[in-house]
């Protein structure tokens, strides 16, 4: 996992919390994000639009099959990080 | 004082009551200013009734002489367009208005030369076709502003493009604010207004609210025609001490619904100037005109014939519906109306429409939530698409000049977001809120409803 792209990950979930006023929290990569972090669709959806402005990229914005499961915080760096080709 | 002859003007076809009041008003006061340039800065630049009648006369030689199948006008300087616009209406020439956004639509209108600021006609080769003196008026062609779709040509008739001028004398030889652009519908309806009735077109150096400012004030502008987005940046941002030595007696809104804190901003900056919001499309021209200073209009001219003959109704989903005369056919406006009280609001476009996740966001609704904001000047609100839910709630805000007591640029962003999760469903609360220096507006001067193209900072 890039470090680059976990700290990214971290600061959108971040932003995330902050703006929808549910405070700030310590975010690790075993996370579940609905379970743990409470995020839901809308929340996801947020933290992908800031993730593209920090990274540059969308992986999800062409629905391949090959999309993995997407459960916990480590999901998406992953995601994220195969992605930019930062495995 | 020396008067436009509108008695006679009123008998002459309508394509040629433009040429004709010009060359009226030369004959009787040459000198008189007909457009102002650069108004307010050092680049000011004045031309009178007599050369602008010399001009219009050049032009319909050489017009005459050549009979253009149409003519594209291509022309930069107002002044080159009205006298364009004059010449073409009386030699019965075609002409057609392009927008810089409309300019890839010229493929559709082959054969049409196109005139710049030169007015040079090109000698006609014996290949190019001729329209020789048809006694049917030509078409005046105009793009549509293309705020929520691309933009389309639209063929009107001189008879559509004059009916809304007003032409009774205490609309004589007034100052008229020229902020849209020259080549658009509403653009088009200010300078015909102006240079029928005699008056004088002011054109500011620039779209910035100080510049406004300055040529309302140099020039003494009596009516001031704008879209509540441009009014807004206007009362929000121009100079305070500028404004208070505006004269205006009137402003005219247009192209957007104007709310309620914005129509009461107004009247505390103009205190002496009246309010009319015009409802027009560039399909159908002006349908009606509300004077009461509310936002929206009268709940009970729903279902009704208005004076004039337009019946207003509505569809299930809140789209207005227009009928302009008994015989002609009902037209959806693709604008949403609501009750609100005894007045029908308009609650936006129905193409402007956010959709999250399969429910609906109404931009206007949370931009009119983010201005209540304290420190927020103006605000725009668009879609952003997501592959997960469809579509995201975005929005731009641009803060006050100064922030109110102990505030800071992050603090006003949280209060905004606070704001719009106090009164608006989860779904309609901005997701991304970026802060920006001034909100961008469309050529037409109208809050754009798409993302921009510009990297976000």
């Amino acid at each position: 996992m890039s470090p680059q792209v976990e700290a990214a990950v971290t600061a959108a979930i971040s932003a995330v919390l902050r703006d929808t006023g549910r405070g700030l929290r310590p975010i690790e990569p075993g996370m579940l994000l609905a379970a743990d972090l409470g995020l839901d669709s809308l929340d996801l959806a947020q933290t992908i639009v800031l993730l593209e402005r920090t990274l540059g990229c969308d992986p999800f914005r062409s629905a391949s099959s090959t999309t993995p499961a997407l459960r916990t915080v480590a999901d998406l760096i992953t995601i994220y990080s195969r992605t930019l080709g930062q495995p | 004082m020396n008067q436009p002859p509108v008695d006679d003007l009123a008998d002459a076809p309508a394509e040629d009551r433009l040429a004709a009041a010009i060359a009226g008003i030369a004959g009787q006061d040459p000198a008189r200013s007909a457009v102002v340039t650069a108004a307010g800065s050092s680049g000011r630049c004045s031309v009178d009734y007599a050369t602008l009648a010399a001009a219009v006369s050049r032009l319909e030689e050489r017009l005459d002489a050549v009979r253009p199948v149409g003519v594209v006008a291509r022309a930069t300087r107002v002044e080159s367009l009205l006298v364009i616009a004059a010449a073409c209406g009386r030699q019965h020439v075609p002409v057609a208005f392009l927008a810089e956004d409309s300019r890839d639509l010229v493929g559709e209108l082959r054969d049409w030369i196109e005139l710049d600021d030169a007015l040079e006609v090109p000698p006609a080769p014996a290949s190019r076709p001729r329209r020789e003196f048809d006694t049917v008026p030509p078409p005046v062609v105009v793009a549509t502003s293309g705020t929520s779709g691309p933009p389309k040509l639209v063929e009107h008739s001189w008879d559509s493009l004059l009916a809304a001028a007003r032409l009774a004398e205490q609309w004589h030889g007034l100052a008229w604010l020229l902020v849209y652009d020259a080549t658009r519908w509403a653009g088009i309806q200010v300078w015909v207004q102006a240079l029928l009735t005699g008056g004088r077109l002011v054109v500011p150096a620039s779209r910035d609210p100080d510049a406004v400012a300055r040529a309302l004030v140099e020039e003494r502008v009596a009516i001031l025609p704008a879209t509540p987005t441009l009014l807004r940046r206007l009362t929000a941002s121009a100079d305070r001490s500028l404004l208070a030595e505006v004269t205006l007696d009137r402003i005219t809104l247009g192209g957007e619904a104007a709310d309620a804190p914005l129509l009461e901003q107004a009247r505390l900056v103009f205190p002496a100037a009246r309010i009319t919001q015009v409802y027009a499309t560039t399909e159908l021209g002006e349908v009606f005109r509300v004077a009461d200073g509310r936002p929206g209009f009268p709940a009970n001219w729903i279902g009704r014939a208005l004076p004039g003959g337009v019946r207003l109704s509505m569809r299930r989903d809140g789209e207005l519906l227009v009928q302009l005369s008994r015989d002609s056919a009902e037209v959806g406006t693709g604008d949403l109306v609501e009750r609100r009280g005894d007045r029908y609001e308009f609650t936006g476009r129905r193409s402007d429409v956010i959709v999250v996740g399969g429910a609906k966001v109404l931009p206007g609704r949370v931009e009119e939530v983010l201005r209540s904001v304290p420190g927020v000047a103006e605000a725009r609100v668009y879609g952003l698409p997501s592959g997960i839910t469809g579509e995201l709630v975005a929005a731009e805000v641009a803060l006050a000049d100064s922030l109110p007591e102990g505030c800071t640029a992050d603090g006003v962003r949280g209060a905004a977001l606070a704001a719009c999760r106090s009164v608006l469903e989860p779904h309609a609360v901005p997701r991304i809120l970026d802060i920006v220096r001034r909100i961008a507006t469309t050529a037409a001067g109208k809050t754009p409803r798409r993302p921009t193209l510009s990297p976000h900072p």
